[in-house]
């Protein structure tokens, strides 16, 4: 008989076991048992332990037996044997140093290995830094926060709280701080992780009991930046442990950076003493950036290819794809990648007739999409909204409506009025301009603007 | 089965046996204890498939049986009954537990369920005394790894080498070696050590020596009326020997509690820096100092006088250090290194069948 049959032929036999005795007997009898051969009559099971081999052999051996014979297999003999790969602490090789200095973990105590160093590294991407961020309008007090915290780390905004939808740059700010931090200081303890990874890491260490070492891991970092919290929502425990780690580093005056694609207080089953104290220090919400800031990161990308674009080709790109920079960015390398094969030289006609036409005003968006869509997103009747009512919760959304349809059909102020049921034009002028100042300064409105413009392109 | 036994016997024998019972494994029936006749005397057994215990009571045995029963339920009633004489009665799959003053039913589960305690049908037998391996157990067991993904290290080593026995353990920071007997036998054998801390439990004064029994894949105590056995790791042991180094640069005797005195304020600052302290022996002033600093809280610095042979300064974990001298029994005891990346040894003075060797904190 050869190998792969026999593979084969013992995971049917489990299969037949598993379904006659109890789960708690198959999973502590049956599931590390293997066919080592089957020769001149004799079949070898390999079982892990001698308490498998003993239950085997005198409790089971009818029922192997029986099985195999179900299965076409008639042995002379059965027999059990102990055999290292069926046991959980199957040997492993040898060469780990048997003896070696446990490592310190304070700043007093300064690894000196490049080694440990490179272990702080972890999880940062050394592309992601400062120079490299396109500011624009949307993120610009989100980068003004990362570069102070990256000169001081500790001593201003902290916790600093990034939120913003996918793609639109928290990671690359928040990576470039750590960043900025190691280049700083190498020795800096500067931990980088994503809530599910401290979630998963933190099972483990309940698994293993090694709570402590991973409370000391994290209390002992100078700068702990947490990459989408909103995953930690739910999960009691770890919210616990982070709660706690928190408060350790905040008191002792190490810095915090957090992101999430929410504000703290919509991340749902968030508890309410994390949602406090992420509030705490600065939450800066990162909108998705305008037309200019997208030509300019397509140009950036563009050029670190050694590439220039046309124009009319950034143009195009960075109307092309409105709400994601990340999209962006692969729409970008699907073209340049097109013309390299191709031997081109990337113009109008090619990124069109690759991406498509042109997605600035998408046959989709009408005016009555847009009024509908705000309707829709405040909760309020269209009729109320498009009527006479002038109560406070009709007439901001009858004001956003206003603005999205100036900002992204721009419309002229009679037809805006026109569409939302106004005779008087100058009703229009002065909605579009309360909302725009508005948008600056409330970031409610800012976060409702934004919604409402990913739902409608989505 | 029916029989008699006393509530002194069966309580200990339970209190022996139940701890290893695990109520959360995957096969219910290893949460209980097997109760079975065995000629004039009650076996009590239990296992979790790493390691069994069976413990032999004499008892006035009527009817043979065996049956298995709940062990905390058994062990918390039978400890809570007077003293006395209980008898057990088994009708069908009910044990019936009766005193002068209880009359109670326990309702077990069919002995034909419960895993077949492994035996030791042929291998090497020796004796140990009780007193030695006692202490040879309570000075190793501290240093064992508990790192399942280094299973080796897990282990305790039990060796022979030119005709003596020595046991060892390292969890890779420390290093544990006691030489505790003469043998004649070949021995190498690598035992959990979760297994030993529960013999170290069962090791009584009133006996006076074990008898281990072994073959390739477990190893069976056996001390008074209790027998246990576990499996034995896979796997080589590395070579331990040549990291324990024999001549030294720096060198101190101080008053093992002048040590621990100090270096137990010292932890109080070196929380913060996973117990980092740093230890200098001075020659000129006749003292060991040591010192911990924690950057929020303060700084410390705490001296005994000691003999100093040889100068020299070491960062280590206090806690390491506080584990090592609480395995040292004698009042002077005796540190030495080579610098600050050697590994540290500690000894009792006038006393080298026991070493205990610290690797330094990298400062």
């Amino acid at each position: 008989m050869r190998e792969e049959n026999t593979t084969g032929l013992w995971q049917a036999v489990l299969g037949e076991i598993e379904l006659s005795v109890s789960r708690g007997s198959f999973v502590t009898w049956f599931k590390n048992t293997s066919l080592l051969r089957y020769k001149d009559g004799v079949l070898v099971v390999g079982v892990g332990t001698v308490f498998v081999k003993n239950q085997l052999e005198r409790k089971f051996n009818q029922l192997i037996i029986d099985t195999l014979a179900k299965n076409g297999i008639v042995p002379e003999k059965v027999e059990y044997k102990i055999h290292a790969a069926n046991s959980k602490l199957h040997k492993k090789s040898n060469d780990e140093p048997i003896m070696v200095s446990p490592k310190a973990v304070t700043k007093s105590q300064p690894a000196a290995s490049s080694q440990v160093r490179h272990s702080y590294r972890q999880g940062l991407n050394e592309r992601y830094t400062f120079e490299n961020f396109i500011v624009g309008s949307g993120n610009e007090l989100a980068y003004a926060a990362c570069q102070a915290i990256a000169a001081e780390p500790g001593k201003k905004y902290n916790p600093l709280f990034l939120y913003g939808g996918v793609g639109i740059g928290k990671t690359h700010l928040i990576q470039a701080v750590g960043n900025a931090v190691l280049a700083k200081d190498p020795n800096a303890h500067v931990v980088y992780i994503s809530s599910e990874q401290f979630v998963q890491e933190f099972l483990d260490a309940i698994r293993y009991k090694k709570n402590t070492d991973f409370a000391g891991y994290y209390r002992s970092a100078d700068v702990l930046i947490v990459d989408d919290m909103q995953f930690i929502a739910g999960k009691e425990k770890t919210q616990e442990e982070f709660f706690h780690t928190f408060n350790a580093l905040h008191q002792a005056n190490k810095q915090i950076i957090i992101s999430s694609d929410k504000p703290p207080k919509d991340i749902p089953t968030l508890e309410e003493r994390l949602r406090s104290r992420f509030n705490w220090g600065m939450s800066i919400d990162m909108q998705i950036p305008d037309f200019e800031t997208r030509c300019a990161i397509v140009q950036t990308k563009a050029t670190t290819h050694g590439i220039t674009l046309e124009p009319s080709v950034v143009d195009y790109l960075a109307n092309h794809v409105q709400t994601n920079i990340r999209e962006l960015e692969g729409a970008l390398n699907q073209l340049l990648a097109f013309c390299e094969m191709r031997g081109l030289q990337p113009d109008l006609p090619i990124a069109t007739g690759l991406l498509g036409a042109a997605k600035s005003r998408p046959k989709h968006v009408n005016p009555k999409h847009i009024v509908e869509r705000t309707a829709k997103h405040f909760r309020v009747s269209l009729d109320d909204l498009l009527g006479p009512k002038r109560d406070k919760d009709i007439v901001v959304p009858r004001q956003v409506a206003m603005y999205m349809l100036r900002s992204e059909l721009h419309l002229s102020f009679p037809k805006i009025a026109r569409e939302l049921g106004r005779k008087d034009h100058t009703t229009a002028i002065h909605s579009v301009e309360k909302i725009e100042k508005e948008a600056a300064l409330d970031a409610d409105i800012r976060s409702a603007i934004s919604e409402i413009k990913e739902r409608l392109y989505a | 089965m029916k029989l008699q036994v006393t509530q002194e016997n069966l309580a200990k024998a339970l209190n022996n046996v139940a701890r290893v019972a695990n109520t959360r494994g995957t096969l219910p029936i290893l949460a209980n204890v097997m109760l079975k006749t065995v000629g004039t005397r009650l076996t009590i057994a239990a296992t979790n498939l790493d390691i069994a215990i069976t413990h032999y009571i004499g008892s006035k045995v009527g009817e043979e049986g065996s049956i298995t029963v709940p062990a905390r339920l058994m062990q918390d009633f039978v400890t809570s009954l007077p003293s006395g004489v209980i008898e057990l009665k088994l009708d069908d799959y009910k044990l019936h537990i009766t005193t002068d003053q209880y009359n109670s039913t326990i309702n077990g589960v069919s002995a034909e369920e419960f895993p077949v305690m492994p035996a030791i049908s042929e291998g090497k037998s020796w004796t140990v005394p009780v007193k030695d391996l006692k202490q040879a157990l309570q000075q190793v067991l501290v240093a064992a790894g508990t790192d399942e993904s280094r299973p080796v290290l897990t282990g305790v080593y039990l060796h022979s080498n030119d005709g003596k026995l020595y046991i060892a353990s390292t969890d890779s920071y420390r290093l544990a070696e006691k030489e505790f007997m003469t043998t004649k036998e070949d021995i190498q054998l690598l035992i959990p050590a979760s297994a030993l801390q529960d013999l170290l439990r069962l090791l009584s004064d009133q006996d006076d020596s074990v008898e281990i029994t072994h073959d390739d894949q477990q190893v069976l105590f056996k001390v008074g009326e209790v027998e246990l056995v576990t499996r034995l790791i896979e796997g080589s042991y590395p070579d331990y020997r040549k990291l324990i180094p024999t001549s030294f640069a720096s060198e101190a005797t101080l008053s093992k509690s002048d040590f621990v005195n100090i270096t137990k304020v010292s932890s109080l600052f070196a929380r913060e820096s996973a117990g980092s302290i740093t230890i200098h022996l001075d020659a000129e002033q006749k003292q060991v100092s040591i010192k911990s600093i924690a950057s929020q809280l303060g700084e410390n610095t705490a001296s005994a006088t000691a003999d100093v042979v040889a100068d020299g300064s070491i960062t280590l974990n206090s806690r390491f250090l506080l584990d090592a001298l609480g395995t040292l029994s004698a009042d002077k005891v005796q540190i030495r290194f080579n610098g600050k990346l050697e590994p540290c040894v500690l000894q009792e003075l006038g006393g080298d069948d026991y070493t205990h060797v610290i690797m330094p904190l990298k400062s």
